[in-house]
């Protein structure tokens, strides 16, 4: 069965027919060429595909397509304003937040949420924020650092 | 030599060039990769652990919507040749074996049959409806299990489960035992892990029918050596193969070597004249993906009452899995563990036997410093022979590390020692974390009844090792290449044989580039992971080769093309190369910056008219060999525990780190390695394993079985670094896999010291575990 399912993804009105079962993470990657967007467990716990869905983080792995119909959803490649870094980006450039880049857009994600609720985060408050991504990279030090530094950068 | 006045990238913490992609989603991973006509695969795998397959039915299967075919061991015959381990090794078994499971299947995951249809999802609804007939046999499960003769052989054609063994003396080790004023013993039993890099395995192949070119894009860390293996295998021209690495989301080891599965994708595509696709799910990562470290060593050290080792007697025993991995025989690892044992310590004499089995598990592959055993097993024995002989294991070591002094000098298993410094970041980790005010703290807190530990583990590890380390373990890699090319624009060009996946590579080689040439980081641009344009090397990344040897490398060809352009812009301005310099993209006049022309007009020139009887690129391929002197990286490590008494639950509150690999490139990239490597060790010593119950069954296919551990458990890991006297121009040394070698013998000795003693045999250290523990060591006092 398809169904035609619009979406605004990063500002942009998007649609495209998918199967009832095709994952939101499927249709943005696949249907909407959104790669950004990673599946690292395709069960909910690694947290790589973490977008923001009307503004709250969710598990794009764990979630279909025709329930993200009419929302606004926010993708990594979304964070960016004009090809300018956002101050997220920037932190974790400087930082050498990540390495491989996998686990990337779910802790941008995650972090784009903690720091609209929380501007100024505790590094304790940071890693109870992450602790549902996964890295296997770093040993996260450089990721909460650059967390922390991001919102030093959105304060000034 | 660097010029005067060029800026100096080198041991500066630049910014990644990598992130520009990363951090804005625009990395191009496997799966993010769609060709015109493209068909998805997915696996059907055994779900039992031995059994034969009395029958495979796919004729439904085969009838369902969008399936292009299901493809068996019976399809493939002719398609791919038989496998077996290449290397002849006398003892070591050598079973042949197919890429799809022919007759028997060997571990839950054994691949099976291959669906391939226009989607992954139409795939996977073919894969559930393909029906396997099984008739179970015994499970092989544990070492012991494969050591008994009544338990069924795994490949009919070898007959025994025991696939290696050797017995081997280094000195004179029964003279010092019977020497020494006692003997001292430890055990440690290693548990199966698996590495989790966040993106699984997979590939693309792409063939056209055509032209017989076959592309498979592989998430793999030596990409020259796949398609050597693809050519032999498919029985497919080499000059029609070519392999090329996307982005790849880790691999520590995992994707090193070429995999059935990757054979199996290849060999669709060609039978089916489109691209096929293959990205494996978490569960089939873990499943089947690799395995490691499923060891047990029982060592000895033959010790004097002042805590000399003098000798040691090291059995070490290796659970390999079912099928062998297809590049690297077994018992290698043994071997490297055999050569790095006495490691920075003088130690002269050594018993050593190793035995390798095979049993009804996922195959063993190589991990993160795969040959950690052997500082495992060390490091807990030194702090066995303190507890024993009533000394400090900090002046155990002390003891008996190597000083410089003493070097150069030859381990017991013959690779020279020189310019390691492991005592002194001994010495400086022990002034860093206040070691006697910890020792006045744990006394205290224990006397309100809190267990606090402390744990040191100190190693050396070949990064990339001196030429005679090589000769001792009986594996020979030789130089490594690179390519250097200045664009008609000026900008330089560095083609490596790495297959970077994390390391950051395109940014430490331009660093080099860049600083060598006289050019801002900009100007440099760094290519990779293309067997058609990527010089040779068996090798790729792995064995903590590139900051040397690819260093070494970019270093080389970029000098000589260096060398080339000051020769032509000689000729040009009629001047003596000698007496020109290059410094911010010109070349100019030595002390005369206003002088000279920019590199962009001397390459355009170059190439636009060539000059007499020169070639006519400016073009340089380097091969640099492995510098005589030197060649480890090592360290102190530094553990705190906490433990939770009610809970069993270990706590890191510190972690500290003093490091050497010589000169640092990037030290961000330096921390970074580090700390990483950490937290994987630490996953190792406490919570990470890749388990099967007695039937054979995988139990941890999931995140929620398998516990990789998150921020919450990680610490902020201190790192100091420590350069030991340069042996070399090339002074920079690998530093990714010594954090995941040095760490769980630092975490398990804390949390030894932290029960007064208690001998820590059994990883990973989970709660159950540690509560059997502290019985253990309120029973002793």
């Amino acid at each position: 069965m398809t169904v035609e399912v619009a979406v605004t993804v990063n500002g942009q009105l998007r649609s495209a027919g998918v199967d009832a079962r095709r994952t939101l993470a499927d249709f943005l990657r696949h249907d909407l060429g959104l790669t950004g967007t990673h599946l690292g467990c395709e069960h909910g716990v690694c947290g790589s595909c973490t977008v923001l869905v009307d503004g709250a983080s969710a598990r794009s792995c764990l979630m279909l397509a025709v329930q993200a119909a009419g929302t606004e959803i926010t993708t990594i490649e979304g964070l960016a304003v004009d090809g300018e870094l956002n101050h997220l980006q920037q932190a974790m450039g400087d930082g050498h937040g990540f390495q491989c880049g996998f686990c990337t857009p779910g802790f941008m994600m995650t972090a784009t949420e903690l720091l609209r609720e929380n501007p100024r985060p505790s590094e304790a408050q940071v890693r109870e924020a992450i602790s549902g991504n996964v890295c296997r990279c770093t040993g996260y030090e450089s990721i909460v650092d650059g967390i922390l530094r991001a919102a030093e950068l959105i304060d000034e | 030599m660097s010029s005067v006045g060029a800026a100096r990238f080198v041991g500066q913490s630049v910014a990644r060039i990598e992130d520009a992609r990363i951090l804005t989603g625009r990395g191009r991973y496997m799966d993010d990769i769609v060709l015109p006509g493209m068909l998805e695969g997915a696996f059907v795998r055994s779900d039992l652990g031995h059994a034969r397959i009395a029958s495979i039915d796919a004729t439904r299967a085969r009838s369902m919507p969008g399936v292009l075919a299901v493809i068996t061991a019976t399809e493939l015959e002719g398609a791919v040749s038989p496998l077996r381990v290449e290397a002849e090794i006398p003892n070591y078994l050598r079973p042949v074996f197919h890429a799809l499971a022919d007759g028997k299947v060997r571990y839950v995951g054994d691949p099976v049959a291959f669906v391939v249809a226009e989607s992954r999802y139409l795939a996977e609804d073919a894969r559930d409806a393909v029906e396997v007939d099984y008739e179970p046999l015994d499970a092989v499960i544990t070492m012991d299990q494969a050591a008994d003769p009544d338990l069924p052989a795994l490949f009919d054609d070898v007959g025994s489960n025991v696939f290696y063994t050797e017995a081997m003396n280094f000195g004179e080790p029964d003279g010092a035992f019977a020497a020494a004023d006692r003997v001292v013993s430890a055990m440690i039993d290693s548990a199966r892990v698996t590495h989790v890099p966040m993106e699984g395995r997979g590939g693309v192949a792409d063939y056209r029918p055509g032209t017989d070119e076959l592309t498979y894009h592989a998430a793999s860390q030596a990409p020259h050596s796949a398609r050597q293996a693809l050519a032999a295998l498919l029985k497919h021209p080499a000059d029609r193969l070519r392999v090329v690495i996307p982005d790849i989301g880790g691999a520590f080891g995992q994707k090193a070597g070429l995999s059935r599965e990757d054979l199996v994708v290849c060999a669709a595509a060609k039978m089916l004249g489109r691209p096929v696709k293959w990205v494996e799910d978490r569960i089939e990562n873990l499943a089947a993906a690799g395995h490691a470290r499923e060891e047990t060593i029982e060592i000895s050290a033959a010790v004097n009452d002042d805590g000399t080792i003098l000798a040691l007697d090291v059995k070490m025993r290796l659970n390999q899995g079912a099928y062998p991995m297809l590049g690297t025989p077994t018992p290698l690892f043994g071997w490297i563990v055999r050569t790095m044992i006495g490691n920075a310590y003088r130690i002269n004499h050594m018993r050593w036997s190793l035995d390798v089995y095979a049993s009804n598990k996922a195959s063993y592959s190589a991990y993160r410093g795969p040959w950690a055993a052997e500082t495992l097993a060390r490091e807990i024995l030194i702090d066995r022979i303190a507890y024993e002989l009533g000394l400090d294991p900090v002046d155990v070591r002390r003891r008996n590390l190597l000083t410089l002094e003493e070097q150069p000098c030859k381990m017991m298993s013959g690779p020279t020692i020189e310019a390691v410094a492991a005592i002194d970041t001994l010495e400086r980790a022990v002034e860093l974390v206040d070691y006697d005010g910890f020792r006045e703290d744990q006394r205290r807190a224990r006397e309100q009844g809190r267990l606090l530990g402390v744990g040191f583990s100190t190693y050396i590890e070949p990064a990339p090792g001196p030429p005679d380390f090589f000769a001792a373990i009986g594996f020979t890699i030789g130089g490594e290449r690179a390519v250097a090319r200045l664009e008609p624009d000026g900008h330089l060009t560095v083609i490596t044989t790495q297959a970077p996946h994390g390391q950051s590579h395109e940014t430490t080689l331009a660093q080099i580039a860049a600083t060598e040439f006289g050019v801002p980081m900009a100007h440099v641009r760094v290519l990779y992971g293309d067997t058609n344009t990527a010089p040779y090397s068996s090798m790729g990344t792995g064995g903590s080769r590139a900051a040397t040897m690819a260093s070494g490398a970019a270093l080389h060809a970029t000098r000589a093309v260096k060398q080339k352009a000051l020769a032509y812009a000689g000729d040009m301005l009629e001047i003596s190369p000698e007496d020109l310099e290059i410094a911010d993209a010109r070349i100019r006049v030595k002390g005369d910056p206003a002088s000279g022309l920019a590199l962009g007009e001397l390459a355009a020139a170059v190439y636009a008219s060539p000059p007499e009887g020169e070639e006519s690129d400016l073009r340089s391929v380097a091969l640099f060999n492995q510098p005589s002197g030197g060649g480890y990286s090592g360290g102190t490590h530094v553990c705190f525990v906490e433990i939770d008494a009610e809970t069993g639950i270990v706590r890191i509150p510190r972690y500290e780190v003093v490091e050497d690999c010589g000169s640092l490139i990037n030290p961000a990239i330096v921390d970074g390695q580090v700390r990483g490597g950490v937290a994987q060790g630490i996953g190792i010593a406490l919570y990470e394993h890749a388990r099967y119950n007695e039937e054979g069954m995988f139990v941890s296919s999931t995140f929620l079985d398998y516990l990789v551990p998150t921020a919450m458990e990680i610490p902020n890991i201190g790192v100091t670094h420590f350069e030991s006297p340069p042996t070399d121009e090339v002074n920079y040394r690998g530093v990714g896999e010594g954090g995941t070698i040095a760490a769980p013998a630092a975490v398990l000795n804390a949390v030894s010291d932290a029960l007064g003693g208690t001998r820590v045999e059994q990883l990973p250290l989970t709660p159950d575990r540690v509560l059997a523990l502290i019985d253990m060591a309120d029973e002793r006092t």
